[in-house]
């Protein structure tokens, strides 16, 4: 067998792997479209501004509607103590 | 035909070629593989999390009326909402009472709300958003709808009702008449619904106060008109307008956060590494081999050709490799890697059920950022190599 068979062999087996993702990925997005109008009654029922991914900190939690001052409340100069407030960056607009 | 047939067989000689070093090769595509992976894991989960923020948060209030004083909020008093009624456009104001309630038992920070949901754009169809139970009705009093992880909770310590303490360490009680379905559970998880004079109660809020105002408009198109002449009216609020909430979470996740630049400088360190250790120039080894070919009768461009595709091989199958193990990473292990910095010490977050975002932009960006620079920096000192004589690469090495 020639190398660039083995290298063809390989790529369809990669290209196999991607295929069978993307349809699983397919599957998934339906799940979440039949999820999206319960979502969509409480969001408009409840008036949420929010996802709740993060509960530690509260401009985590609500990062749309905090508190601008919020991660240096403590003290001036107070360091952001809560891990999430490293993934989270605080929306431009509203510094 | 026959210059596929030319590429094919130097195809096999970059293959063989590799296949000879295949352990400085695999080490390559290992760390190659390795920044790709992490590049790509971070903009699926952050583009999935923007795409869920944004087709969910499609319908939250269109104005959100907060009070600021001394550059915090503070309570809402009715007059607010009776001063908005000047203003042309609006069709509805609906005051809400919310605040962060913090378990010590189990150190879980529960979000607790209190609204007539009745007033309420689809506050008549909540009772579907539930697993069990049923939305309490319009003035009743001293019942509660459970996010799920607060329901848990409850039924841990076995009882049937939700007992929370008040400012001054007075206990109230709620009856638990519905609990959120798992669907809305990357909304509702952590939620306590409850009367609007309940929650007053709980947080001891004087009076007819709120803490935030909901205000909708007859045309969606007047949002922002409308928004500015509440800013205008109410010097000492702040408006928050639904598209702005949207754009809040279309650059949250961004690059620009500290995890997002951490990810990115690792990725360029590992680039600026490789491209140094590749063009700083080849091996004694590889100059002999270019040379020998030189002398067989290879052309510049054929050994061009091989180190190109030498360069392509590592390069893409990294970049292939890189791009599946993260798509699996973030939708089915639910982006495990950033999990503990996404929710940090949360005691409550929802499960991640991500779907990755594979978009033509994203795919673009890795390539750019991985391959591209790979292969300029493995092109360009072959380039120079095999342009020298080969007498004279020979008698050098």
């Amino acid at each position: 067998m020639r190398p660039s068979h083995i290298l063809l062999l390989l790529l369809a087996i990669l290209g196999a792997i991607d295929a069978g993702l993307i349809l699983s990925a397919a599957q998934r997005r339906a799940r979440q479209e039949q999820a999206a109008r319960l979502q969509a009654i409480a969001v408009s029922g409840l008036g949420l501004t929010d996802l709740c991914l993060a509960t530690e900190a509260r401009y985590t939690r609500h990062p749309a509607v905090t508190d601008l001052v919020a991660p240096f409340m403590d003290h001036p100069g107070a360091m952001d103590h809560f891990p999430t407030g490293s993934f989270w960056a605080p929306p431009r607009s509203r510094l | 035909m026959q210059i596929l047939a030319r590429q094919i067989n130097v195809l096999d000689y970059a293959l063989s070629s590799l296949w000879r070093r295949r352990m400085k090769n695999l080490s390559v595509l290992l760390v190659f593989t390795a920044v790709i992976f992490l590049v790509a894991s971070f903009q699926m989960t952050t583009g999935a999390l923007t795409r869920t923020a944004e087709r969910v948060l499609e319908n939250a209030p269109q104005i959100t009326l907060q009070r600021m004083s001394a550059g915090r909020q503070v309570d809402i008093p009715p007059e607010y909402a009776a001063r908005l009624s000047s203003i042309y456009g609006i069709s509805r104001i609906v005051p809400r009472v919310w605040g962060y309630y913090f378990d010590e038992v189990t150190g879980a920070n529960l979000t607790v709300m209190g609204l007539a949901t009745d007033r309420m754009p689809m506050g008549d169809q909540l009772h579907l958003a539930l697993a069990s139970g049923s939305f309490p009705g319009p003035g009743s009093r001293g019942s509660v709808v459970l996010g799920r992880a607060v329901n848990d909770m409850v039924q841990a310590r076995g009882s049937h009702l939700l007992s929370l303490f008040r400012n001054d360490l007075s206990m109230a009680s709620f009856e638990i008449s519905g609990v959120f379905a798992d669907a809305t559970d990357i909304l509702t998880r952590d939620l306590v619904v409850m009367n609007i004079d309940d929650a007053r109660d709980l947080f001891r809020i004087r009076g007819d106060r709120a803490t935030d105002l909901c205000v909708y408009v007859t045309n969606p198109n007047e949002i922002n008109t409308i928004a500015r002449k509440i800013a205008d009216l109410l010097p000492d609020t702040r408006v928050v307008t639904r598209p702005q909430i949207l754009k809040t979470y279309r650059v949250v996740f961004g690059w620009r956060s500290g995890f997002g630049s951490i990810c990115l400088l690792t990725a360029l360190t590992a680039f600026i590494i490789l491209a140094w250790d590749k063009a700083s120039g080849l091996s004694q080894e590889e100059k002999r081999e270019i040379a020998i070919l030189k002398v067989l009768g290879w052309q510049t461009a054929d050994i061009l050709a091989v180190r190109f595709w030498e360069s392509l091989l590592v390069s893409g199958i990294s970049f292939l490799v890189g791009v599946t193990l993260a798509f699996i990473h973030v939708a089915f292990f639910d982006a495990a890697l950033f999990r503990p910095i996404m929710v940090g010490w949360s005691v409550i977050f929802p499960p991640f059920h991500l779907v990755p975002e594979m978009t033509a932009q994203v795919v673009l960006l890795i390539f750019c950022l991985s391959v591209l620079p790979y292969l300029a920096a493995t092109v360009i000192p072959a380039w120079h190599t095999a342009s020298v004589p080969a007498d004279s690469a020979l008698s050098g090495a």
